[in-house]
C-alpha cells in the first residue's frame, strides 16, 4: 500500500512544504472559478437565489468520498494513515452555528476570503484580518470556552463506523444524497426565480448530466469494489507522530494537563528510570486508554520512535504521538551535561531553546543552576519568525 | 445579478468545479494524508505575530502556548504553506479571468462604511467559531465531510443552519 504518500514517508518534509503549497494553489484556483471570490455570489446561497455555495461543496465531498473509498476497496490507499477530524459533537455544533453567522454577515468563509482578497476585494481581506483577530479572542479567552472545547469528545468517529456499514457504501450514499439535493436545490431556485421575476441562474444542461453521470459512475465503483477480497483492504493503523524532546518534557512540566506520557519499554527499564510524569504501560489499569481524559495527548516512549500503537493502548480516542528517538534521546538531551554551546552567532530562538534545555537539565538533576547560559550579545537579527504578513498572509 | 463585463471568463458550471474540487482535495488526501484547510494559518500567522508583542501572556496561555514551545516555529506548518497556495492560486484565476481588480464587493443598498465593519465583524465572530470547532468551512465541512467524520457532518448542517437563521436579519444588507 503506497497512499498516501507523505506519512507513507515517500517524500520528506521539505518536499512536504513545496506540495502543500502546491495543493493550496489548486484550491485556491478552483474556489475562484467556482465564483467564491464574490461575496454577493456566496451570499445568495441563504436567500435562495443561487445554490452556487452548496452545489460546489457537495459536489466536491461526493467526488471526494466516493474516490477515496474506491483508492481504498482497490488497496491502494491506507485509510488508517489519513488524519481525520476528531468529533466533538458539542463544540463543532456551536462553532458551525457561530461560524453560518459570521458567514452571512462577512460574505466569505476563512478559505474563501483569502481568494477574495487575492483578486483585490478589499472586503475579503478584511475578512481575513477578522478571522485572525478572532483566533486571537479565542486562545486569550480559551478559559471561557475550556469546557465547551472538548465536550462531546467522541474520537476518531466516521459515518460508517456510526452506521455499521462499509466506507464505500455510505460514501455512495453520500453521492445519492447529494444528487438527489441537487434537483432539490434546482426546484428551489426555480421557485425563488419566478416569484422575483427572474431567471435562475446555471442553466446549461449539459455539464451538469455529464457531471452526474460521473458522480454515479463513482458511486458504482465504490460499491464495487466492496467485492474484492477484505485481506488487501487496510486495517486501521495509527502513526504515532513524532515529537522532540525538549518541547515534550516542558510541556509535561509546565502543563501537565496536555499530554500523558506513557512509557512503553519493558518494564525493568520503565522502573529504573523514566521521564517526569510518565507511567509504565505494565502498571496501566485495563481500560485505561479508553478511559483516558480526553484533551490529552498520547506521547508514547520507547527505547527509540516508536512506530505502531501497542494494542494495549489502541483505544486511546485523542492523537497519538512518539518521542523522537525514545528514552536514549531524553538521556543524551536533558540528563547528560550540556555542552557549553555559546557562539556568537546563535539566533534568538535557538538561545531560548538552550536556556529552556538548560532550566530542565538543572530541575531534572538538581544541578546547582541552569548551566551558564550564554549572555545575549546576538540580538540583533531579526527574530526567526516571519513578520506578520498583510494580505497575503492568509 | 451582478454586472459582468464581456472580458471577464465565465465562473464553472458549479458541479463540474465540484468534482475538480473533489479531485483536489482526493489529491490531498492521497499525497499528503490530510485534507485541506483555510483558518489554521490565520490563527498560526496571529499567534506568531501575538507572540512577538507579547511573548511572555502568549507562552503561558494554556492553549497558544504549547504551539510556540521552543523546539517548533510557530508558521512551521503545513497548513501555512497550504493557504499561502490559497492565495496565490486565487490570484492566479482571478488576473488569468480578468477579474483582478482592487474593489469592495456590497449588496446593493449596503453602504461602504458598513460593509467593512461587517467584514471585520464577521472575519472576527468565524475566527472564535473555527477554534471552537477545530476547522473552517474547509477544513472541517469539505474535508471532514469527504472523509465521513460525523462531527464534521453536524459542523456542516450547523453553519447552514447559522446562516438561514440570521440572512432574513441580513436582507436589506445583501438584496
Amino acid at each position: 500500500m503506497m497512499l498516501p504518500l507523505y506519512p507513507n514517508e515517500v517524500f520528506g518534509r521539505a518536499t512536504g512544504m513545496v506540495v502543500g503549497t502546491l495543493t493550496g494553489i489548486a484550491f485556491g484556483f478552483v474556489l475562484e472559478r467556482s465564483g467564491f471570490g464574490r461575496a454577493p455570489i456566496l451570499a445568495a446561497q441563504f436567500y435562495g437565489t443561487n445554490m452556487r455555495v452548496f452545489k460546489v461543496m457537495f459536489s466536491a465531498i461526493a467526488t471526494a468520498a466516493a474516490g477515496m473509498a474506491v483508492l481504498a476497496g482497490l488497496g491502494l490507499l491506507d485509510l488508517g494513515l489519513l488524519t481525520f477530524p476528531e468529533t466533538y459533537w458539542w463544540p463543532q455544533l456551536v462553532g458551525g452555528l457561530l461560524l453560518g453567522v459570521g458567514f452571512i454577515g462577512a460574505g466569505y468563509c476563512p478559505g474563501t476570503a483569502c481568494v477574495a482578497a487575492a483578486s483585490g476585494d478589499v472586503g475579503g481581506m478584511l475578512t481575513y484580518l477578522g478571522v485572525m483577530l478572532g483566533s486571537l479572542v479565542f486562545g486569550f479567552t480559551y478559559p471561557v470556552f475550556a469546557d465547551l472545547y472538548v465536550a462531546g469528545k467522541a474520537g476518531v468517529l466516521r459515518l460508517d463506523t456510526l452506521l455499521g456499514l462499509p466506507y464505500g457504501v455510505v460514501a455512495a450514499a453520500v453521492v445519492a444524497m447529494a444528487v438527489g439535493c441537487f434537483f432539490g436545490a434546482e426546484a428551489l431556485e426555480r421557485w425563488f426565480a419566478k416569484r422575483a421575476h427572474q431567471e435562475a441562474p446555471d442553466t446549461l444542461k449539459r455539464p451538469r448530466n455529464r457531471s452526474f453521470v460521473a458522480l454515479a459512475a463513482l458511486a458504482l465503483a465504490a460499491v464495487a469494489t466492496l467485492a474484492i477480497p477484505q485481506s488487501v483492504q487496510s486495517a486501521v493503523v495509527r502513526t504515532p507522530a513524532p515529537v522532540k524532546v525538549v518541547p515534550l518534557v516542558d510541556a509535561a512540566l509546565r502543563l501537565p494537563e496536555s499530554v500523558w506520557l506513557v512509557d512503553v519499554r519493558d518494564a525493568k527499564l520503565c522502573k529504573e528510570k523514566t521521564l517526569p510524569r510518565a507511567v509504565c504501560l505494565a502498571d496501566l489499569p485495563k481500560g485505561a486508554a479508553a478511559a483516558a481524559p480526553s484533551h490529552k495527548r498520547l506521547v508514547l516512549i520507547g527505547t527509540d520512535t516508536v512506530k505502531e500503537v501497542p494494542a494495549a493502548l489502541a483505544d486511546f480516542p485523542g492523537e497519538v504521538a512518539s518521542l523522537q528517538g525514545g528514552y536514549p534521546a531524553f538521556a543524551a538531551e536533558l540528563l547528560a551535561d550540556l555542552p557549553a554551546e555559546v557562539t556568537q552567532t546563535m539566533t534568538p530562538a535557538r538561545l531560548a531553546e538552550y536556556r529552556l534545555r538548560g532550566a530542565l537539565h538543572a530541575r531534572l538533576t538538581g544541578a546547582a543552576a541552569p548551566v551558564a547560559a550564554p549572555a545575549p550579545v546576538v540580538v540583533p537579527v531579526a527574530p526567526t519568525g516571519a513578520p506578520a504578513k498583510k494580505g497575503g498572509g492568509c | 445579478m451582478e454586472n459582468k463585463t464581456s472580458s471577464e471568463a465565465p465562473f464553472w458550471n458549479p458541479y463540474l468545479a465540484g468534482i475538480v474540487l473533489g479531485l483536489v482535495l482526493l489529491g490531498s488526501f492521497v499525497v499528503m494524508g490530510n485534507g485541506l484547510g483555510g483558518s489554521g494559518a490565520a490563527n498560526r500567522v496571529a499567534i506568531g505575530a501575538a507572540h512577538i508583542v507579547a511573548p511572555q501572556a502568549v507562552e503561558n496561555n494554556a492553549y497558544m502556548g504549547p504551539m510556540v514551545a521552543p523546539g517548533q516555529h510557530i508558521l512551521d506548518d503545513w497548513l501555512v504553506w497550504e493557504v499561502l497556495g490559497v492565495f496565490l492560486g486565487g490570484a492566479l484565476a482571478a488576473y488569468s479571468a480578468g477579474r483582478m481588480k482592487l474593489v469592495l464587493l456590497r449588496g446593493p443598498r449596503a453602504t461602504v462604511a458598513s460593509r467593512l465593519v461587517m467584514a471585520i465583524l464577521g472575519g472576527l465572530v468565524m475566527g472564535v467559531a473555527a477554534r471552537l470547532a477545530r476547522g473552517c468551512t474547509s477544513g472541517q465541512a469539505l474535508t471532514g465531510g469527504a472523509a465521513l467524520a460525523a462531527g464534521s457532518w453536524v459542523f456542516m448542517f450547523a453553519v447552514f443552519g447559522g446562516g438561514y437563521m440570521v440572512a432574513p436579519l441580513l436582507r436589506r444588507y445583501w438584496k
